[in-house]
């Protein structure tokens, strides 16, 4: 690590520590270099306090960064010789490694005893082999109909937000233009006789979901994360969350335009992959800490968890009223449901049915499929 | 012009805000530099008001834009004034002139309302322009003030570019709602406003409130402290402070002023319940 003796000049230590701060993740383009000169040509380095102050404004641009940043400017600018810890990881993980046993995991592989010619699948025969692989439950995937799925799901999304948008448009009607109005109807004196319409305003579309991947929604919860890796990048604003025990934002991860390497980020951050379920607190937790950044009355919230709780039926109960009131509308998808006969009197799902504004299945793609009309009528 | 950022600190102190060394700095540059200053922060720290003071302290006009979601250039920058360009339209109608002309009337300065950016940028005095609460509006007008940003003009289709005469020093906050784009970021200072020490929280309890008792102040400066520790649905910030302080006083006498008052803290009544049940227990 390079020190401000280390250099000829001040001017030229000034340089050297624009570049320093880059290579240590802070975004400095040259502009910032100039402002960096201008601001010691205000002598505020005779005092290096305010200095510091002075480069910190320049250089953050997040409350995160500025702790980092002090100890580096503490390196380089004051004492000499120590290793600096902390560096800022960037959203953009180009050299991740890619973990195969997590995935291995994820896929239900690990854990699960596929049931190849399962009662359910036999059922579906007859059909093509797309609708076949639609239809299926996913817990019952043979290897072959897990690769059309995957070859089916993008377009199938695909070809579904595309409708959503259409559908979204045509139900709303432009304003009128009162400014294009006046000089269309000039020449008729003034009379407004033909009415111009202001281009249609798109709709702001947020869409939370929030998706179990506890150790029951283990055969399920990697197709609805490759679900919402489909659906991520068709909607302007997505953001995802897994739970188990604990709950952890992988909005960034999944905005990876490579699948495989999204999924296997997911895996390797989402620790908590395949543990217990405690709904509850999971989105209470969503509550305190998130629910103020992602929530508000144009937000629809989709939850993907069969509800089985482990946790108290209380702390669900307040959490999703909470979580409820906050948004749009609330969307509750059980894969359980899929199941024949399947009745939701698990204290977890009958603790929170009272809040869901609609509550569907999950089992197989042509239900996730089904999300269309319900996004379109929101 | 003060000479270094230190000698803001009493100038800002005297207008009636509490101020640290790292704050100061960063105004001193903003003013220094002429670049916009981007101030994050979590609701009611006082991000607002640093624009408040900053123009009493220069003497410029303060000139206020409030995002939201929706917000559009119509509300933003300008729009023509419909009412006075058909009663325009009638008083002519029957006059000499052609249609042409008509419209260019029409559509001339005097018919201009000027929103808030249109105004900072078209004033012939220098102001300061508080763009409030920007992480509420759309990315579409994000992308649109990086323009303005960074040439200070704008342009009108009917009238041409209007340049401003005088850089209006620009002043953005955002209770990080959602993250600004990078681009935004680029062109501004950033400061982070955090909420205030236990030190500072009764430096401005007293400024607010100049009577008070040393010993209350503290009181109250304590529990505030704990108070923003606890899990509440909304932590309160200093304007709850103050508004606390207030409240305490007005009940001057009453030896439970401080439980009693709480509802000028606290916006819930599950945090009140909460509150009373941790820490007044």
């Amino acid at each position: 690590m390079k020190h401000y003796t280390d250099y000829l000049s001040f001017s030229e230590a000034l340089v050297g520590f624009v570049q320093l701060a880059r290579e240590e993740g802070f975004s400095t383009g040259i502009q910032c270099t100039k402002d960096t000169i201008m601001v010691s040509l205000q002598e505020l380095w005779l005092d290096k306090d305010i200095f510091e102050y002075a480069l910190a404004a320049l250089f953050c641009k997040e409350e995160e960064e500025r702790e980092v940043f002090s100890s580096l400017y503490k390196k380089f600018w004051r004492q000499k010789g120590t290793v600096l810890q902390n560096r800022i990881t960037r959203k953009n993980n180009n050299n991740f490694s890619v973990r195969k046993a997590s995935t291995a995991v994820m896929l239900g592989t690990g854990s699960s005893d596929l049931n190849e010619s399962g009662e359910e699948s036999k059922t579906t025969s007859g059909a093509n082999t797309d609708e076949t692989a639609k239809l299926t439950d996913f817990s019952l995937l043979t290897e072959q109909q897990a690769l059309e799925l995957d070859r089916l799901s993008e377009k199938l999304v695909r070809e579904m937000s595309m409708r959503i948008k259409r559908k979204r448009k045509k139900s709303k009607k432009g304003a009128i233009s009162i400014s294009e109005s006046i000089r269309k109807n000039i020449q008729n004196g003034g009379t407004i006789m033909n009415l111009a319409k202001k281009d249609r305003k798109k709709e702001k579309f947020r869409l939370l979901i929030l998706l179990d991947v506890s150790g029951s929604m283990d055969k399920y919860s990697f197709y609805l994360l490759k679900f919402m890796w489909a659906l991520r990048s068709h909607f302007k604003q997505v953001e995802v969350f897994t739970f188990s025990t604990k709950l952890v934002r992988i909005t960034d991860f999944i905005s990876e335009k490579n699948m495989d390497l999204a999924l296997s980020m997911v895996s390797y951050n989402a620790k908590h992959w395949s543990s217990g379920t405690k709904i509850g607190e999971s989105l209470q937790n969503f509550n305190e800490e998130y629910s103020k950044k992602y929530l508000n009355g144009k937000t629809m919230t989709l939850i993907l968890s069969d509800g089985l709780d482990t946790g108290e039926p209380e702390i669900l109960e307040t959490a999703i009223q909470n979580i409820k009131l906050k948004s749009k509308k609330l969307i509750w998808l059980n894969p359980l449901k899929g199941m024949k006969g399947y009745e939701p009197i698990q204290v977890g799902m009958k603790t929170a049915l009272p809040s869901v504004n609609y509550f569907g299945s999950a089992h197989n793609f042509s239900s996730l499929l089904e999300l269309e009309n319900i996004l379109s009528h929101a | 012009m003060v000479k270094e950022p230190r000698d803001l600190i009493p100038i800002i102190d005297e207008l009636g805000y509490v101020i640290e060394e790292e704050l100061a700095t960063v105004l001193f540059l903003m003013l220094k530099l002429e670049k916009p200053l981007l101030l994050e922060g979590n609701p009611g720290v006082g991000k607002t008001q640093i624009a408040y003071i900053l123009s009493e302290y220069l003497g410029y006009d303060l000139i206020r834009l409030q995002c939201y979601e929706g917000l559009d250039v119509n509300n933003a920058i300008y729009e023509w004034n419909y009412q006075k360009q058909l009663l325009a339209i009638k008083i002519h109608e029957s006059g000499t002139k052609s249609e042409k002309e008509k419209e260019d009337m029409i559509f001339g300065k005097e018919y201009l309302l000027e929103r808030p950016l249109l105004k900072a940028i078209a004033s012939d005095k220098p102001s300061v322009l508080l763009l409030d609460e920007i992480d509420r509006s759309d990315e579409e007008f994000e992308a649109f003030l990086l323009e303005l940003l960074s040439e200070f003009q704008i342009s009108i289709p009917e009238l041409g570019t209007i340049k401003s005469k005088n850089r209006p020093i620009v002043i953005l906050t955002s209770n990080r709602s959602r993250e600004l784009s990078d681009a935004l970021k680029r062109r501004c200072l950033y400061h982070w406003v955090d909420y205030p020490s236990m030190d500072k929280e009764m430096k401005i309890i007293k400024k607010h409130q100049p009577d008070i008792e040393s010993k209350l102040a503290e009181q109250i400066a304590e529990h505030i402290q704990k108070i923003r520790n606890l899990k509440l649905d909304k932590t309160p910030g200093v304007a709850e402070t103050i508004d606390w302080a207030k409240g305490i006083a007005a009940l001057d006498g009453d030896p439970n002023a401080i439980y009693n008052s709480l509802s000028c803290l606290l916006k819930s009544n599950d945090d009140i319940k909460n509150v009373r049940e941790k820490l007044f227990n």
